[in-house]
């Protein structure tokens, strides 16, 4: 069993195992349990025009708004805002009920698809104060802190930036820090406590109502119904009858809020195994800045990567900017490396080579390099024999790929298939190995099965042409291809390809030949099907020869 | 009486200082590489070796456009061959339009220009200025160190300024690998390349005695025009290709094409 006092992975380093308080429920509600996203064209506040929002709200003064929502057959409110709860209106109602008490009342229809990228947006932004951070839809994020709260000074004044961010965003919310998520969520939602101390689950959860275990309606319904109404009430009961008569899920949720059975945080994205940050007391916005700022970060991270022998494949730049925006810019590398410079330089590819380029706004506040992907590097040695030699070509796929897209980049592999648009594949030149890939085993084939010549140039798909053939099953003697007319004056073929005959679309018969016009110019066609097929085979040109 | 064009030229001018003529041979030196044995790949084509001044110049770029647009694959062929002939990986670099229309490049197909897949990086590119930055890139890595590219080739479609060659020709100066461009259409604008090719596709032989039609087409040939060239004269040559031996022949059985004009003032003072 797990206390409560269980330990986190952190976020400097790697599983440095410096944690003690885990777990913080956040929960916004108030006005309205989801403000503006269903606001027609209100700009998200995530996006750091709160002061935009605000000025939409107040244009529908008097601030008696509602979203509502159609929950079974009857159109419902499911939020409203402080004024309209103080004019007796309550999320639940009947919007007819509503419409008649306050007929000014300003509704507005659920949009849960923007409230959900709302929520991942705020989410994103949590990320500055720990890699840590789910989303507890619809209206609530988890953090855990474990181990982070000493940098902002402490769990109450991690609490208190935290709550005055989010306020500054145009949100009303509610915060609290518990030491399991059980409590946490217990906490925000369902009581005032803001921190409940270590060890103090059990003295916090008992008086609160069985609701804040999470649990679903019609149990807590049959509870009430045999006068459990308080955790207080279920917590010295003995465990067997009431597992035999409510099921596993109620002795769950109550074991897990008290810390007795532990409950991972499923964070949103995995959890960067190296990641070295940077805040600045004055935003940063020059590109220059930016850059040197990543050499920086890189630079702590060598010792890291160094000390575990490691080198890293795929590196991500967040930069959060200060209106709450988050943008994510990764790289990768055909090498390990973890030399700063380095990665300097494939940064400054990849900002140059962004399709939209960084915007700062008012500036980044916070810059986090995250290596996402490290393999074993071992220690290096510094020109010695050829292994220098390989560098200087994976250095330039590297550049190649930050600034064009690592999908740009490719060597060609060969595959183990007759079709000639399968036989060989592109693949991104940093996943490649250079070397042999696959081609041994295509030179051998082609060796004992005599294949006939192929083109230099293969076209992406086949085009179909129209070609007359002096006799069925022989080579055309002229054809059509893009408008232009070609007489054939040396064939060779048929070479017959099968295609996948034992998978059910795996096409049929191809006759290829290797055909030359009247001008020299060289192609490579072939029918598909036989002449005996019903309607007539089709031709195609598949690639030209030199 | 004829008399040579350099002393027609020369005659009327003063003689220039010593010095000033070495100061104007120093700065250009970069733009005009002294092509010496070592820095050349033979053809195996005296005449075409003689007017290159010993083969292709490596450490400079070079233009190969197809003489019309269904002759691309021609002009890529001739590309390829002479790209694989310098040692190291190639680099090809093609703008996402050019291998829509003319096809991907294919690793089954490029052993019989000499070219082993496994030493192919072929690049696509959105634009035709990504495809000029990342061939300096790449010229610049091979000037870098040992193991960068031996050849890169560059694939345009559009035009390309005088400019934007010159950046090429210098970086491909800096180091000692093959700088090709590769063009779907003959150009005309000036540039810095120290050699323009027109390629052409040409009938082949038809294996002997054989019922054309019954039997496949022979080796490749190529209709080879040098319509460029800083360092020599110009001419015409038809080439066939010979996949085994990996070289260059001149057929046996054509008249040869126009004899290279050795004498060529008006070119010399324009080109």
């Amino acid at each position: 069993m797990i206390g409560p006092n269980r330990k986190y992975p952190t976020w400097t380093g790697r599983g440095c195992p410096s944690g003690a308080r885990a777990g913080e429920g956040l929960e916004r509600f108030g006005e309205a349990r989801t403000p503006h996203p269903a606001l027609p064209r209100a700009p998200s506040p995530a996006r750091g025009e709160g002061a935009e929002r605000a000025a939409t709200w107040s244009n529908i003064s008097p601030a008696f708004l509602a979203i509502s929502a159609k929950r079974g057959n009857v159109e419902e409110l499911v939020a409203v805002s402080a004024a309209a709860e103080r004019g007796g209106l309550r999320p639940g109602m009947a919007l007819a009920q509503a419409r008649a008490m306050h007929p000014d009342l300003a509704v507005f229809s659920e949009d849960r698809a923007a409230d959900r990228r709302l929520l991942e947006g705020i989410a994103e932004w949590c990320q500055r104060y720990t890699p840590l951070v789910a989303l507890d839809a619809p209206d609530g994020i988890l953090l855990d802190i474990a181990g982070c709260a000493h940098l902002f000074g402490g769990e109450q004044s991690l609490l208190d930036d935290l709550t005055a961010r989010i306020a500054d965003f145009g949100f009303t919310l509610r915060a609290a820090i518990a030491s399991t998520i059980g409590a946490a969520i217990a906490a925000s939602r369902h009581s005032a406590a803001a921190i409940v101390a270590p060890g103090a689950e059990r003295a916090f959860l008992a008086p609160l109502p069985l609701a804040a275990l999470r649990l679903p309606g019609d149990l807590v319904a049959a509870l009430t119904r045999v006068g459990l109404k308080r955790i207080d009430d279920l917590i010295d009961l003995p465990r067997a009858p009431l597992t035999a008569r409510f099921g596993p899920q109620l002795l769950r949720q109550l074991d897990r809020a008290l810390g007795r059975e532990p409950e991972p945080l499923q964070p949103r994205a995995p959890v960067a195994p190296y990641l070295a940050e940077q805040r600045f007391a004055e935003p940063i916005a020059r590109e220059e800045d930016v850059l040197r700022v990543i050499e920086k970060l890189a630079a702590r991270l060598e010792p890291m990567l160094e000390r575990r022998g490691e080198g890293a494949r795929k590196i991500e730049l967040v930069l959060f900017r200060t209106d709450g925006v988050v943008r994510r810019i990764a790289v990768a590398t055909s090498r390990r490396m973890r030399d700063p410079a380095g990665i300097r330089a494939l940064f400054r590819e990849r900002l140059d080579g962004l399709a939209d380029a960084l915007d700062p706004g008012f500036g980044f506040d916070l810059a986090r390099l995250c290596v996402l992907l490290a393999e074993p590097l071992a220690a290096e040695q510094i020109d010695l024999g050829a292994s220098g030699h390989a560098a200087e070509l994976d250095r330039l796929v590297d550049r190649l790929s930050a600034r064009l897209g690592s999908r740009r980049v490719t060597r060609i592999v060969a595959q183990d298939a007759h079709l000639p648009e399968l036989a060989a594949m592109r693949v991104p030149a940093q996943a490649a190995v250079a070397g042999d890939n696959g081609w041994a085993a295509f030179r051998a084939l082609r060796c004992a099965a005599d294949l006939a010549p192929r083109p230099p140039r293969l076209l992406v798909k086949p085009e179909p042409i129209e070609a007359i053939a002096a006799v069925p099953d022989g080579p055309p003697v002229r054809f059509r291809w893009r408008r232009a007319l070609h007489e054939v004056v040396a064939a060779e073929g048929p070479e017959r390809i099968e295609c996948a005959w034992w998978t059910e679309d795996g096409g049929g018969t191809r006759d290829y030949f290797r055909v030359e016009d009247q001008s020299g110019c060289r192609f490579w066609l072939f029918r598909a099907g036989l002449y005996r097929a019903i309607p007539a085979p089709a031709w195609f040109l598949h690639g030209m020869f030199a | 009486m004829l008399e040579s064009p350099d002393r027609e030229l020369a005659s009327p001018a003063p003689p220039a200082p010593q010095g000033v003529l070495a100061n104007l041979r120093r700065t250009l030196a970069p733009e005009f590489p002294q092509i010496t044995a070592d820095s050349a790949l033979a053809f195996g084509i005296p005449a075409l070796d003689a007017a290159l001044g010993g083969g292709l110049a490596t450490g400079a770029l070079h233009e190969i456009a197809a003489a019309r647009e269904a002759e691309i694959p021609a002009a890529t062929g001739f590309a390829l061959i002479l790209a694989a002939r310098n040692r190291g990986p190639l680099v090809w670099i093609a703008e996402d339009m050019a291998l829509a229309e003319n096809g991907a490049p294919y690793g089954a197909g490029l052993e019989d220009l000499g070219l082993a897949p496994e030493r192919l990086i072929a690049v696509a590119a959105a634009k035709s200025r990504d495809v000029l930055w990342a061939m300096e890139e790449a010229l610049a890595s091979a000037a870098g160190g040992p193991g960068g590219p031996g050849a890169v080739l560059g694939e345009i479609r559009g035009g390309i300024d005088l400019t934007a060659t010159r950046r090429l020709s210098l970086a491909a100066g800096r180091g000692r690998s093959l700088a090709l461009l590769l063009r779907s259409t003959p150009a005309t604008e000036p540039s810095a390349a120290a050699t323009r090719f027109l390629v052409g596709a040409a009938p082949s032989r038809p294996l002997s005695g054989a019922i054309p039609m019954a039997s496949g087409p022979g080796p490749p040939r190529f209709c080879v025009r040098l319509v460029r060239n800083r360092r020599g004269p110009l001419g015409a040559w038809m080439l066939e290709f010979d996949r085994v031996e990996q070289r260059f022949n001149a057929p046996a059985d054509r008249e040869s094409l126009a004899e290279a004009a050795r004498d060529r003032p008006r070119q010399a003072a324009s080109a």
